[in-house]
């Protein structure tokens, strides 16, 4: 615990209108910044003060403000969600700060995420990536029992780790490539686990992949930073899980073209 | 103008009713699906299912949501679990068993066969989830594990860690996206809903703002689903997202559409408690945790000492001690009043004097750090990273906060409103919790409606109604759009001096302290009386900076304190009128002489129902009379 | 169809990853090898020269192995190069940069350097050794190369040691990186080994790196 009193605080954001303007960073200071204030409250006093200045406030994403929604980003001081294990921006405090610091706040950048205005960014990517695959085809009407098929607790549990991705894109922006694969990698193991999933997991595979290949995002150079960065500690042994469904799936996986025809 | 408030309930015994219902229901073939859209506004557990459903049953869907991706939406952040009557834990529960309990959790106020045909379809939707791949939590065995929430007696609630709402809804997301990719969904993010779009007496379309571009849009469709969630955002401080807003409903009130009770709020036990008056939100605590948790506070006024050193016979287990049979599952309405009547008695601890302590000491003790780590950890972790306590150590102090919205707009048992074609669905209707809802109910209500239940009826609806064509160019969207615009433009051109979010807070203080907990009249009156000033000042002294032409963020915020204030208003005027206490509505002037709530049967079995008729005269309040055939009304007790 | 299939494989990410893996960890072979045979200079000029006789004495199979050792090295060479530069175009571009301390780190930050060190390194390595100055000399009555004089000349010069040195260290930080990110990329990471695999990674970067440094710097002790 860093500060327990009142701080003043110079912040250095990214101002940009929107995608096709330039951007820069601008110089302001906040005071009176109680301790137990989040980073986001914290951004909130700024904006109020702007509005009452008649100057437009700093768009961000946020939304849940407990860690769960995804919505907030922020690379505060050049860090994901500020850096802090297992932590988004929305549940950095204040305290973590001392008077008188400098924070540098940008938006999460790749060229799969454009910026939409000041911190706020595009992620529809990762949507695009989910439409390729992220799913088992159950339509609605067609499941067993739920106990119907047993699924051991080691395998459920780690199927939850992955499934607990908030799809935030701090790997993306954090990663020196760019690359998409953490948060895609959660999803194909999480499905590539669970027995419901494991059905079309090689197709999964594949058509995810080519489809995060064709939307910008960078290759895996195994760095490790998404892992650091992830406020929800997801391993990298789920990448290592799809290059392993990849693998298979790449020179196994066949689907004949056949006509149905009419009944 | 007068509602039709007919709740089409299908005859027959209780337990047939949906079957029955489901069979004398008019089909859509599906060769015709393919012809209707149908919008839906709003991507939690209500609109993700519904789209998905629909979409995959071959009609064309517009889906629209508020975050820049459907799989933001608020459902993500239940914590708990999701109630089913499964009875796999072999604890004799039984769909009847889920039924009583959540007629009686809502104190006797929610209708009879909407409760029953969620308690029915509460198991296909576990079925459903684990089918989509959402990881549950299991036992080594392999089977479903299942804990207990508050107002049951027996272990019925499926639970991803902590995190089971997010499972769920990403369960329903993905469900979402393969329609996305099969093309029979159109996503719409980052868009509001503005107004409905009403088109010879029946929903036809909506008026959105593209949050982005600042630009409104018109869609027209052939039903719409609102999906939209609750108005606990009203307080300012509560528990939902920052997004969470009441404006869709609201828009939807002021074409026509009945809003009912709206003043059946339920204030969550658990929450971590008010720091500060810059404080923007709150942050709930499971209510999972009190299966370990005992919640206490001390026996003596304005205690000093630590909780550590504060001996067993000085502390005062005061659910344990009231209610001995639920003991800390008391329900959530009850624990949060008791919590309160502590804190009044000058009980409470903490540098507010405004919490109760959560105590898993004991929990500790008898299973070891580890259990409860395996348990609860993500939560302590949470909790620590907000208060900077490490809750293995000390007590969490805890107090309660506004969670969920058991009033919303009314809906017969189609989950149509009184506007034909406009359906209104989860947290966003007003039909199944009553008064108070129980914990882990909202999941199961949200994924019903979606699932199981709109799917079914929104065929019914197309089928028996001849749709006229209909466009984007008719009048109706012309004058929707003209009427945002000019609403808009307004809030930009007052140029005053305090913000939108400076008025949502005072709004937040009137609602908090005399529409809260607890109430009364003189409260209200006073309540109604400074809401409608504050909204007059709103409306000549707030500050909207910007313009259209992008991404206005104080713009978007300023509209929906506009149509808080309104709702508020209705809230008090809703208690105010409601002489009884039931559930989450706590009149102080009715209460058992030991503080319990005063249900006043003969006078108030009934929904109220709030027309809207115009800007300048009162609304007025209708009833739908609940007919209990099933279940008899009896003072609900959880001693 | 099959040539679709790995058409398709060779130009994903995760194809081109697996080929950068699989080349990467047939170098890293080669490499113990090599510094095997190289530690047979400790033992004396003629144990070294027989070994390197008999490599040349497999005639054409030498020629085999030669032409696929460079295949891998150029297939690893274009692909990681083909990736690094599309993962500049793909990274976010910031006013400020910071690693957390838990995820990237000196090795795998600088595999594109420490790789281009290598790269000239090793066309040096073989514009001065094996195609440098060629002495005969007769072990056991057979005529052979004196590929123990070329070395140990080559390593008298300090500045052909301290070169030699620094680009061992590129290489012990390059595989020391490489050879566990390698089990990564091919799926070959589970929690109950991968933390071996992990000291097994930089075991592997010290003994290979280290054992060829370690003889460069013996040999110019020698000569002094």
């Amino acid at each position: 615990m860093a500060s327990t009193q009142n701080m003043t605080l110079n912040l250095k954001i990214w101002r940009q209108k929107n995608n096709s303007s330039e951007g820069k960073l601008v110089d302001y200071r906040v005071e009176n910044v109680s301790p137990d204030m989040s980073f986001l409250e914290m951004i909130d006093v700024l904006n109020n003060q702007l509005v009452m200045k008649g100057e437009e406030p700093i768009a961000f994403d946020h939304d849940c403000r407990e860690g769960i929604c995804g919505m907030c980003s922020m690379m505060i001081d050049g860090k994901a969600h500020g850096g802090y294990k297992n932590t988004t921006t929305c549940q950095v405090h204040m305290r973590l700060y001392k008077d008188g610091d400098t924070i540098v706040i940008e938006p999460f950048r790749a060229s799969a995420f454009p910026i939409v205005k000041d911190l706020a960014v595009d992620r529809s990517a990762i949507d695009k990536v989910m439409q390729a695959g992220g799913y088992v085809t159950a339509n609605t009407g067609n499941a067993p029992d739920a106990n119907a098929i047993l699924i051991p607790k080691p395998i459920a549990d780690e199927a939850m780790d992955a499934a607990a991705c908030i799809g935030c894109g701090a790997c993306v922006a954090s990663c020196p490539n760019g690359s998409g694969m953490l948060f895609m990698g959660a999803k194909v193991s999480q499905l590539a686990l669970l027995p419901q999933g494991a059905v079309e997991s090689p197709k999964r595979a594949l058509n995810m992949v080519h489809t995060h290949d064709t939307l910008g995002f960078g290759n895996c150079t195994n760095h490790a930073e998404c892992e650091a960065t992830c406020p929800k500690g997801i391993s990298i042994e789920h990448i290592a899980r799809m290059n392993r469904e990849y693998l298979k799936a790449a020179f196994t996986y066949h689907e004949k073209k056949r006509s149905e025809g009419a009944g | 103008m007068s509602f039709n408030l007919d709740p089409k309930i299908p005859a027959g015994p209780l337990s047939e009713k949906w079957d029955k219902h489901k069979f004398e229901m008019k089909r859509v073939n599906p060769a015709n699906k393919r012809k209707y859209t149908v919008i839906v506004v709003g991507t939690g557990l209500a609109g993700g299912s519904a789209a998905a459903t629909l979409a995959e049953l071959g009609y064309n869907v517009l889906s629209f949501c508020i975050q820049d991706t459907p799989r933001r939406a608020h459902s993500i952040a239940a914590q708990g679990g999701i109630n089913a009557a499964k009875n796999y834990p072999n604890d004799g529960d039984s769909v009847k068993n889920l039924f009583y309990d959540t007629i009686k959790g809502g104190d006797y106020r929610a209708r009879e066969a909407n409760v029953y045909r969620l308690a029915q379809v509460s198991n296909n939707i576990i079925d459903q989830m684990v089918s989509q791949g959402v990881p549950f939590a299991r036992e080594y065995g392999g089977y479903l594990d299942n804990r207990s929430f508050g107002g049951a007696q027996v272990s019925r609630t499926f639970y991803a860690r902590g995190q089971t709402g997010q499972q769920l809804l990403l369960g329903a997301y993905s469900g979402m996206m393969k329609m996305v990719a099969k093309g029979k969904i159109k996503q719409f993010s980052r868009r509001e809903m503005m107004d409905l779009v009403v088109v010879n007496g029946k929903a036809r379309g909506i008026i959105v703002r593209n949050l982005i571009t600042g630009e409104l849009e018109r869609y027209a469709a052939d039903a719409v689903l609102l999906c939209t969630g609750g108005y606990g955002n009203v307080f300012y401080l509560s528990t939902n997202a920052k997004a969470s807003n009441a404006s869709a409903a609201w828009r939807c009130y002021k074409r026509g559409a009945g809003f009912a009770n709206p003043c059946f709020t339920q204030i969550h036990p658990t929450c971590i408690p008010v720091h500060g008056d810059y404080q923007s939100k709150l942050t709930l605590m499971s209510e999972s945790l009190r299966n370990d948790g005992r919640v206490w506070v001390p026996k003596k006024k304005d205690e000093t000492r630590k909780p550590a050193d504060i001996p067993e016979d000085e502390r005062d287990y005061y659910l344990e001690r009231i209610y001995p049979s639920f003991g800390n599952l008391a329900p959530r309405d009850v624990s949060s009043r008791q919590a309160k009547f502590r804190c009044d008695e000058g009980l409470g601890v903490g540098p507010t004097r405004q919490a109760v302590y959560l105590d898993f000491r004991d929990a500790i003790k008898r299973d070891g750090k580890e259990a409860i780590a395996g348990r609860y950890g993500n939560l302590f972790e949470m909790y620590e990273r907000i208060t900077a306590d490490n809750p293995y150590e000390t007590p969490m102090m805890i107090y309660p906060a506004v969670h969920y919205t058991m009033g919303g707009l009314w809906v017969d048992y189609n989950l149509q409103s009184t506007i034909p074609g406009l359906h209104v669905l989860g947290e966003a209707n007003f039909s199944d919790h009553g008064a108070n809802r129980l914990g882990a109910s909202a999941l199961m209500q949200g994924l019903a409606d979606g699932y199981f239940v709109a799917p079914y009826t929104i065929g019914n609806y197309l089928a028996s109604n001849p749709m006229e064509k209909v466009t984007t160019e008719d009048k109706a969207f012309k004058d929707a759009e003209e009427a945002v615009k000019l609403q808009t433009s307004k809030l930009l051109g007052i140029k005053g001096k305090r913000t939108a979010t400076d008025f949502h807070k005072a709004l937040g203080h009137y609602m908090w302290d005399y529409v809260g907990m607890s109430r009364n009249e003189a409260g209200l009156k006073k309540a109604i009386d400074g809401i409608r000033k504050l909204k007059e000042e709103f409306w000549s002294d707030v500050n909207v900076p910007g313009d259209t032409s992008n991404f206005n963020i104080e713009l978007h915020t300023a509209a929906r304190v506009a149509d808080f204030l309104e709702l508020g208003e209705l809230m008090a005027l809703d208690a105010l009128e409601r002489n009884e206490s039931c559930g989450g509505h706590f009149r102080e002037e009715y209460q058992t002489p030991d503080n319990e709530a005063r249900r006043d049967d003969e006078h108030f079995t009934h929904a109220a129902v709030w027309e809207y008729t115009g800007a300048n005269s009162s609304p007025v309040r209708h009833k739908e009379e609940l007919v209990f055939e099933n279940v008899k009304l009896a003072t609900r007790s959880y001693k | 169809m099959v040539t679709n299939a790995v058409n398709h494989y060779c130009r994903s990410s995760i194809g081109r990853k697996h080929l950068v893996a699989i080349t990467g960890l047939l170098l890293c072979g080669f490499l113990v090898g090599h510094v095997s045979g190289n530690f047979l200079l400790l033992v004396g000029p003629d144990a070294f020269n027989l070994y390197a006789h008999k490599l040349v004495s497999l005639g054409a199979l030498l020629y085999v192995i030669e032409a696929g050792l460079t295949g891998i090295f150029l297939l690893h060479l274009y692909l990681a190069i083909r990736l690094n530069l599309e993962n500049k175009k793909s990274a976010g571009k910031y006013q400020v940069k910071k690693w957390t301390g838990r995820g990237v780190t000196i090795m795998s930050a600088s595999m594109p350097y420490t790789g281009l060190v290598l790269l000239v390194f090793i066309i040096l390595h073989l514009k001065n050794l094996k195609f440098g100055s060629y002495y005969p000399t007769t072990v056991d009555g057979i005529q052979m190369r004196d590929l123990y004089r070329t070395t140990m000349e080559y390593f008298r010069s300090p500045l052909n040691v301290t070169w030699y040195v620094v680009a061992m260290i590129a290489a012990a930080l390059h595989t020391s990186h490489g050879f566990a990110s390698a089990f990564q990329s091919l799926g070959l990471n589970h929690p109950k080994y991968y933390k071996s695999v992990k000291y097994l990674s930089y075991l592997y970067g010290i003994l290979v790196g280290g054992g060829f440094a370690f003889i460069s710097v013996w040999a110019y002790m020698k000569g002094v």
